[in-house]
């Protein structure tokens, strides 16, 4: 019943997740992060099997870091992206595959533009400028394509995210609860209240 | 596998030695020198930075590195076994963060890279690491600082201050007379600064300092910084000189005056 | 035993071939002396064909890094593979042009690993890497037979290293233009070189630099028939000395 989302804007991506823990019918928690803050300009929500996105998400983060350590420059947003991806795609056809869905955003501060990756539990990646992973992309991709607008500024950003997900606590089934939003521009990562 | 490929490369002779240990020592004694200076709340590490040729880039020349957040190392010997060792550490580095969700205390680090020096000393077919190295960093959670050395056998050791490489002996007694405990941020500083100067007689330009002060905290000094401090220690020795030179002087004219004076008294009988 | 194996390696290179390289502002430069020559030594394959080069002693290793190598031949040669092959598995996980100094790290990786692993000898070759990335924009570094490296504004490896070393540390200058940089390359290796006249039979030349359409780094290895025309610009072509008698 995961929900993220992302879009990008002006010099901006913005990402949210939903902050549930469930099992079947239950929910086990509601404050959970599903975001990772993978390096000082890039982010990535994370979500399906439980487990396998929280083992593969510290995998990710720490090989990141290693390679930020080595170099002493941090990994851009699109070699970052592929790597993620590549992980994905070899982990599929390995004995026990990784189930996880993943919106990849930063900053890229060799261009200055934003950048955001969706990428699938089969590797399929795609360069997007907004996205969105679970039972809320059935209510959420439709508005964006009506209400996204490259140019817009932060808060008209984060209008349109909440659109989002009002859209999904008003329709779907079992409501969401709470979101995580985080940030990312020139100047690093935030989080902010929706 | 051939049976002459296994074959170990390093061997005790009769007396006892492990002679391919005691080459990679003097690839250390060659290499560029090395010191760590613990203080009451804070660590330095000081190096003695080869002068980079005309037409080199400084950016390639790296003697500190950094091993993790939190972990910084400085090595001696020969360079491109340095790199390869600094990768395997900071690999651990990680891979601790991954399994345990704790980042490396600065022993711990330590001990897993002079167990791969003491691994290089033993197993077949491979030469033991020609470097030594000093780790320094604050454990998480904790206020005290840490300096620990490797060297090429495999043994490590935490230490108040020491030095590796080139003269190592001269500063590590410079070190043994001057140390005191619990000095300031400042004090450490000029102790590393001073004793560097016993070896690097090119003065500032041939120095690196990078001081931690704290967890996380790691600043490298600027040129002109160390070249203040180099100035100010340059003073003092002035000084120091120029009192010793007339309290020489102080004893010499009351030795000449004792001597006129029972010149006199003689005269005077 | 170990630092004995890697100075007998650094001796071979010093009677190599010289190679010789100049990072400029916006490009690198680089030349080598070929030493394999002869008469009835057919070359008709660098004059069309491949990426230009006589594959002796300069290679192309990724769309952005262009070597030259001094040493073993047949060593480069295996460096050389292997480098291409550390190039493409960069692509293949991260989709981008491996960084100059990575891939820099992974041959002297190699190189290391040969001077510390049993029963094997180092490799004889040194290397000068030209080459450009995101990061660090135009760079150019050495490596050596023990696994060292480092980045440098000109250099030079192989014979009479000494000579031209100096010499580009009186004529180097920052900022200096890849038009330039050919000009004191060309110039450099004339004097440093045995013989007494420069021709593509003895002269590899080659310079990288980014395409100011595409934006992406551009690698140039010179055609025999390019290296010659290049020379007769610089006036360091051979001279005919029969058409210089007839006129006399």
């Amino acid at each position: 019943m995961d929900s993220s989302f992302a879009i990008t804007g002006k010099g901006y991506a913005i990402v949210a997740a939903d902050m549930t823990v469930s099992r079947s019918i239950v929910k086990m928690q509601y404050n959970e992060d599903k975001i990772k803050v993978l390096g000082s300009h890039l982010l990535m929500a994370f979500s399906g099997e439980p487990g396998d996105t929280v083992q593969f998400a510290e995998y990710v983060e720490r090989n990141i870091r290693l390679a930020q350590i080595r170099n002493t420059y941090p990994l851009p947003p699109p070699s970052a992206a592929s790597w993620i991806r590549r992980e994905l795609a070899d982990s599929l056809r390995s004995r026990s595959p990784y189930s996880v869905n993943l919106l990849v955003a930063g900053y890229d501060l060799s261009t200055h533009e934003p950048k955001l990756y969706w990428i699938d539990y089969l590797g399929t990646m795609a360069t997007v400028p907004f996205a969105a992973h679970g039972y809320g992309s059935y209510f959420a991709l439709s508005l964006l394509d009506r209400y996204h607008d490259p140019e817009a500024t932060v808060e008209e950003g984060l209008a349109t995210l909440r659109r989002c997900i009002d859209e999904v606590s008003k329709r779907l089934v079992v409501t969401p609860g709470k979101f995580k939003v985080k940030v990312v521009d020139k100047n690093g990562v935030r989080e902010v209240e929706l | 596998m051939s049976r002459s490929y296994d074959r170990a490369l390093t061997v005790f002779s009769p007396d006892g030695h492990l002679f391919q240990v005691e080459y990679a020592n003097e690839a250390v004694r060659k290499g560029t020198c090395a010191v760590g200076v613990r203080g009451k709340d804070v660590v330095v590490l000081g190096v003695e930075k080869k002068s980079v040729l005309q037409l080199q880039d400084p950016r390639t020349v790296r003697k500190v590195v950094m091993l993790d957040d939190h972990v910084c190392l400085a090595f001696a010997g020969l360079t491109a076994d340095g790199r390869v060792l600094i990768d395997k550490a900071r690999i651990e580095c990680q891979s601790h963060r991954l399994t345990v969700e704790d980042p490396v205390t600065i022993e711990y680090i330590t001990r897993h890279i002079a167990g791969i020096q003491q691994r290089y000393t033993q197993s077949g077919g491979v030469r033991p690491f020609g470097i030594a190295t000093l780790i320094v960093g604050f454990d998480p959670n904790d206020t005290r600082p840490r300096l620990y050395m490797t060297e090429p056998s495999g043994i490590y050791s935490a230490w108040k201050a020491n030095a590796i490489g080139r003269s190592s002996k001269t500063v590590r007694e410079f070190l043994e007379k001057n140390h005191k405990d619990d000095m300031t941020k400042e004090e450490s500083i000029k102790l590393t600064i001073k004793s560097l100067l016993e070896v690097v007689q090119t003065g500032a330009k041939n120095i690196e300092i990078s001081v931690l002060d704290g967890y996380n905290k790691i600043t490298s000094l600027e040129l002109s910084e160390i070249e203040a401090i180099v100035q100010d220690i340059e003073r003092e020795k002035e000084a120091e000189a120029e009192r010793k030179r007339s309290r020489l002087a102080a004893t010499a004219a009351g030795q000449a005056a004792m001597l006129s004076r029972s010149a006199d008294q003689s005269e005077g009988q | 035993m170990f630092t004995i194996l890697v100075e007998y390696a650094m001796e071979a290179i010093s009677h190599a071939g010289t190679v010789l390289a100049v990072l400029a502002k916006d490009g690198v430069v680089l030349a080598a002396e070929k030493k394999v020559t002869g008469k009835l030594l057919d070359l008709s394959g660098t004059k069309e064909g491949g990426y230009g080069g006589s594959g002796e002693k300069i290679f192309l290793l990724n769309s952005n890094v262009v070597a030259g190598v001094a040493g073993i031949t047949a060593d480069a040669n295996s460096l050389v593979n292997y480098a291409r092959t550390a190039a493409q598995k960069h692509l293949y996980s991260y989709n981008e042009d491996i960084p100059v100094e990575l891939l820099t790290q992974r041959l002297c990786d190699l190189k290391q690993g040969y001077t510390q692993y049993g029963g094997l000898r180092p490799f004889g070759v040194s290397l000068l890497y030209a080459g450009y990335d995101p990061h660090y924009k135009f760079q150019l570094y050495h490596s050596d037979p023990s696994g060292n490296y480092s980045g440098w504004k000109a250099t030079c490896i192989g014979a009479n290293n000494g000579t031209a070393q100096s010499l580009l540390k009186q004529e180097y200058k920052d900022d200096i233009s890849v038009e330039d940089a050919v000009a004191l390359v060309l110039r450099v290796m004339s004097k440093t070189m045995d013989s007494t006249t420069l021709g593509s039979e003895k002269l590899e030349f080659a310079t990288l630099t980014v395409d100011p359409v595409t934006k992406k780094p551009k690698s140039k290895i010179y055609r025999p028939a390019e290296v010659d025309a290049l020379l007769k610009k610089h006036d360091l072509a051979k001279k005919d000395e029969d058409a210089e008698m007839k006129t006399a």
